[in-house]
């Protein structure tokens, strides 16, 4: 599948055709809630291809919010690498801000001021927490969003609405600008209609950077693998339909590759451990947001700081809130080292376990355990219900491994997405077995918002 | 989880819930707590990986740079003779 | 009694711990980026001086320094700090376990560690003024074992720690900065955030006055953080403070397990023993040597390298004749001329001293008599005019005309008479 991003390079674009496209983009916009800001000089960047940002990404003068009302009005005094890379590429232009659940805290999208809405059907959920870039991706014919991935936020979502969904090896990217939810968890990604737009945006934002330690891989391979790993004890959590599609798919690969059934032996705790991790640096991360120097702002500064900071923090909102307090109750002293340190370890053995199968092939799954949900019904799931439907997103994120997540069937009108996990720095080897299987399978879009 | 230990987790994050929020959010914490308890029973004795890759040794030389755009870091801030207005001690 | 120090120094680097900000004295709030700010997005960077500094000061405190460091978060909310977290040091501090010698005892060193400075409040009325230029300033942290018993082995700490930090190149003369932790009885008191050691030794007494009051009277001392007011002298409870285990420490995410072996060290400087072996053997005490040197390498390395050759009494007379008239270092060569004048016998005033320095020849009208000397020609004077002392004692401006006098009369610096005067005028008084 040819690259979208050269074709629109390439392509001569009609009068006016960048307002036409913001136009359209607005109205598409009132139905779907994909995006939080649309910018209006689009067009002022020369031929360049329009790219998004999720709401947690800092874009120098354009409100960035994080999905949160303690960011209201926050308008960032610099851009984050990322998006600094991309307009100096000269090749992309910025077109607006994502929706997202707050902070990156949800997997169907629904933790927002408006839920994004699945680019197939209004009334299903988007997935989360990088909703909007997904949506958008569906949306737009000529357009490449940039998200971030925690334990899940890219591939959820671009699998509920049918786009290829990469998340980088962790350290591949640099994370200045990049609202914090877990730092060593959260990861910038792509969102892409192939696998081709997806590498392209890879290598103009990737590589090391004096602003993000911890961007640290550079060298970045293609090693192509010949076997397919299935891990057994995640089997048993996805429901009957994505079973029996995922079976197929796993048909259509063994045309090319072995594929067997192998057992880490840890993912069964890899979810629990998790959510310890994220929510322990989550509730640092949040501490920072107390309403006067940045984003809200409280009025009354004649207020005793105590009850300045609690008046401030009562604006997160409800998810916010409860992984605040379960992140301060897993750092307390008393009960650290079973749960913090406890899951700290548990991820060493993931890292390690997942590593050395990584070195022999991928592992493949499917990226959702079940159908699209309806907004409605997740709205009755609980918390645990909802943490645990990041099965399969969750052990890869966890690890730091590159995935991609691509559309293999169509259910129902609405599409499914399998996962490919590579081992760290493999990343274009992830992106190469996307492009391959694009070959031979097609891609559905309900919308084109700006074809030529 | 006691409620005086909830009550503790809500002062220390300076949090103050409503009391229909209060009684959610309690309800989902345990179930929460109970869940994260599955790995208790979990044995793993590795040394604790912190960050998923090995982050090399790196450090910033000490040279001096200024901040392009001091003046929109106070943008959002009550400001009085220079400084920042904070919340009173 | 039983006394822990956890004293702060600030890092002599250019730039802040973990952003490029310079930390010149400037306006408020315009040594500032979104990394001292804590805006969300930014990212810490370490400060490769800032650790190599710090390297210094724990291998000077004796601590095992392991080949790695790493960075914990402690949460507390405070006006001045950005992120409501701090980011410092726990386990793996750049030192433990190590200690400080005070006279004939150690003290030890729990831990020395790194980490950030919050921001500054300024208190005008009822707002809060915030200045953020000092937010992410270097410290070292070094926390002491309970081990100081006495309000000397107080000063006597502070004293020694600050010449080991003067010689690695960390000055604190800018007013020390500690937490103090106090225990007359069983119960520890730790008082917060104390400035200079004169109000470290009154938030002591205080505190031990306090504390011994308290038992004397049957009552149980609290377990708490007080702060020291600086105004009222006294400590006072600080009723929200964070203790121990709310702070929720965790693994600082956006920095790493840092690789610290090989890292370059400036190699310590022990005053007190060095000044025990300069002083053997020779005219002068240890105590001379040790207080001369304490915080002036210039003279350290001039004893050094003329002890032997001179005199010890010479050596260490001639530097400070030198130090009175000079604001700047004296050269070897200088110091060597003004031992031999010195030896011969001669006093010699701040002109005398001047023209050495110039390398001049040295006009011996202002260089005849020493100290004794000129204090008795200043007594056969007064012997020989009783009339002079009843009249200064009526008028001080007689004295100017006594000086005068005698300077003329010998050929005297009429400012070395002058000195010379004063110490036998007040005698008289």
């Amino acid at each position: 599948m040819p690259s979208y991003i050269k074709e629109f390079l390439k392509a001569e674009k009609p009068e006016g055709y960048y307002e036409a496209l913001v136009e359209s983009l607005h109205k598409a916009n009132r139905e779907y809630n994909a995006f939080n800001v649309i910018d209006e000089n689009v067009g002022q960047s020369g031929n360049a291809m329009p790219f998004s940002t999720k709401s947690n990404i800092c874009v120098k003068g354009v409100e960035t919010t994080a999905g949160s009302k303690m960011l209201k009005g926050y308008i960032p005094p610099f851009n984050a690498t990322v998006v600094e890379r991309l307009l100096d590429s000269g090749r992309f232009a910025f077109i607006g801000e994502t929706n997202m659940d707050e902070f990156g805290f949800g997997t169907f999208g629904v933790n927002a001021a408006l839920p994004a809405r699945n680019a197939f059907d209004k009334n299903y959920v988007a997935g989360g927490s990088s909703s909007g870039a997904a949506v958008a991706t569906a949306m737009l014919k000529y357009h490449v969003a940039l998200a971030v991935s925690t334990g899940g936020s890219i591939s959820a979502p671009a699998a509920l609405n049918g786009v290829v969904g990469f998340t980088p090896t962790y350290g591949t990217v640099s994370r200045y600008g990049l609202i914090d939810y877990a730092n060593s968890l959260d990861k910038i990604g792509v969102m892409a209609r192939n696998s081709d737009d997806a590498r392209i945006v890879f290598d103009a934002m990737r590589g090391g950077d004096g602003k993000d330690l911890t961007c640290a891989v550079g060298n970045i391979g293609s090693k192509k693998k010949k076997k397919l790993f299935v891990i057994e004890e995640l089997d048993r959590y996805a429901d009957k339909t994505v079973r029996a599609n995922f079976s197929g798919l796993l048909d259509r690969l063994s045309a090319k590759y072995d594929i067997e059934t192998r057992n880490i032996g840890a993912l069964d705790v890899a979810v629990e451990a998790y959510y310890i991790l994220a929510m322990a640096e989550a509730s640092t991360n949040l501490a920072r947001y107390d309403g006067y120097k940045y984003g809200l702002q409280l009025k009354d500064l004649a207020t005793r700081y105590n009850e300045f900071f609690t008046e401030a923090r009562a604006n997160f909102g409800e998810e916010a809130k409860r992984r605040i307090l379960l992140g301060t109750f897993i750092r307390s002293e008393s009960v650290k080292a079973k749960y913090y340190t406890k899951a700290a370890r548990i991820r060493a053995i993931i890292i390690k376990r997942m590593g050395e199968l990584l070195k022999e092939g991928f592992i493949v799954s499917p990226a959702f355990p079940m159908q699209t949900p309806k907004i409605s019904e997740v709205e009755r799931l609980t918390p645990v219900q909802t943490y645990a439907t990041d099965i399969f997103t969750v052990p890869p994120n966890l690890g730091g491994f590159p995935h991609i997540t691509f559309p293999y069937h169509y259910q129902d009108g609405m599409p499914m997405g399998a996962q490919i996990i590579g081992e760290h720095a493999n990343d274009y080897a992830l992106i190469d077995f996307v492009g391959e299987w694009e070959g031979e399978f097609d891609y559905r879009y309900k919308h084109n918002i700006g074809s030529l | 989880m006691e409620e005086k230990e909830f009550e503790r987790l809500l002062k220390i994050a300076r949090l103050k819930l409503s009391e229909r929020e209060a009684a959610r959010i309690k309800k989902d914490i345990d179930e929460v707590v109970r869940y994260f308890d599955k790995i208790t029973r979990f044995d793993a004795s590795d040394e604790p990986a912190y960050q998923p890759i090995h982050v090399p040794t790196k450090f910033r030389k000490d040279r001096v740079s200024r901040f392009d755009d001091v003046e929109m870091l106070k943008s959002g801030s009550k400001l009085h003779n220079g400084y920042i207005v904070g919340p009173k001690l | 009694m039983k006394i822990g120090l956890e004293v702060h120094v600030a890092l002599p680097t250019k730039s802040k711990l973990f952003c490029p900000c310079s930390l010149d004295d400037a306006e408020p709030n315009t040594n500032i980026c979104p990394i001292c700010m804590g805006f969300p997005g930014s990212k810490p960077m370490l400060n490769e001086a800032a650790v190599e500094s710090a390297l210094s000061i724990a291998n000077a405190l004796h601590c095992r320094i392991n080949n790695s460091m790493s960075f914990v978060r402690k949460v507390y909310f405070y006006p001045d700090l950005p992120k409501c977290y701090q980011i410092t040091q726990m386990d793996g501090a750049i030192g433990s376990g190590g200690y400080l010698d005070i006279d004939e005892k150690k003290v030890m060193i729990r831990r020395v560690q790194v980490e950030e400075d919050p921001a500054q409040i300024v208190r005008e009325g009822l707002l809060t003024l915030l200045d953020f230029n000092r937010s992410g300033t270097p410290l070292v942290e070094i926390v002491t074992e309970p081990d100081i018993a006495s309000e000397e082995e107080l000063r006597a700490f502070i004293a020694n720690l600050r010449s080991i930090l003067y010689y690695i190149g960390v000055d604190i003369n800018k007013e020390i900065k500690a937490d103090l932790n106090v225990s007359c009885a069983e119960t520890r008191v730790e008082v917060k955030n104390v400035t200079g050691i004169k109000s470290l030794i009154a938030a002591l007494r205080y505190e031990v006055a306090r504390q011994n009051a308290l038992v004397k009277a049957g009552k149980e001392i609290a377990r708490e953080t007080r702060g020291y007011n600086e105004k009222k002298r006294i400590t006072e409870s600080l009723r929200e403070k964070e203790t121990e285990d709310e702070y929720g420490y965790m693994y600082e995410p956006d920095l790493t397990v840092f690789n610290i072996s090989g890292m370059r060290y400036v190699p310590p400087v022990y005053v007190s023993k060095i000044a025990e072996e300069l002083a053997k053997g020779s005219d002068m005490s240890p105590k001379t040597i040790k207080e001369m040197t304490m915080l002036d390498r210039n003279s350290l390395e001039l004893i050094t390298k003329l002890k032997g050759k001179y005199k010890m009494r010479s050596i260490i007379h001639a530097i400070q004749r030198y130090k009175k008239y000079n604001e700047d270092e004296p050269r070897q060569d200088t110091i060597e001329k003004m031992i031999s004048l010195i030896d011969a016998g001669k006093l010699l005033a701040g002109d005398a001293v001047h023209a050495i320095k110039a390398g001049r020849s040295v006009s011996i009208e202002y260089a005849r008599l020493n100290g004794p000397e000129i204090d008795r020609v200043i007594l056969e004077f007064l012997k020989a005019n009783p009339h002079v002392l009843s009249e200064y004692k009526k008028r001080s401006k007689t004295a100017n005309l006594i000086i005068d006098k005698i300077a003329k009369a010998h050929g005297l610096h009429p400012k070395e008479v002058a000195e010379r005067l004063a110490l036998i005028l007040k005698r008289h008084k």
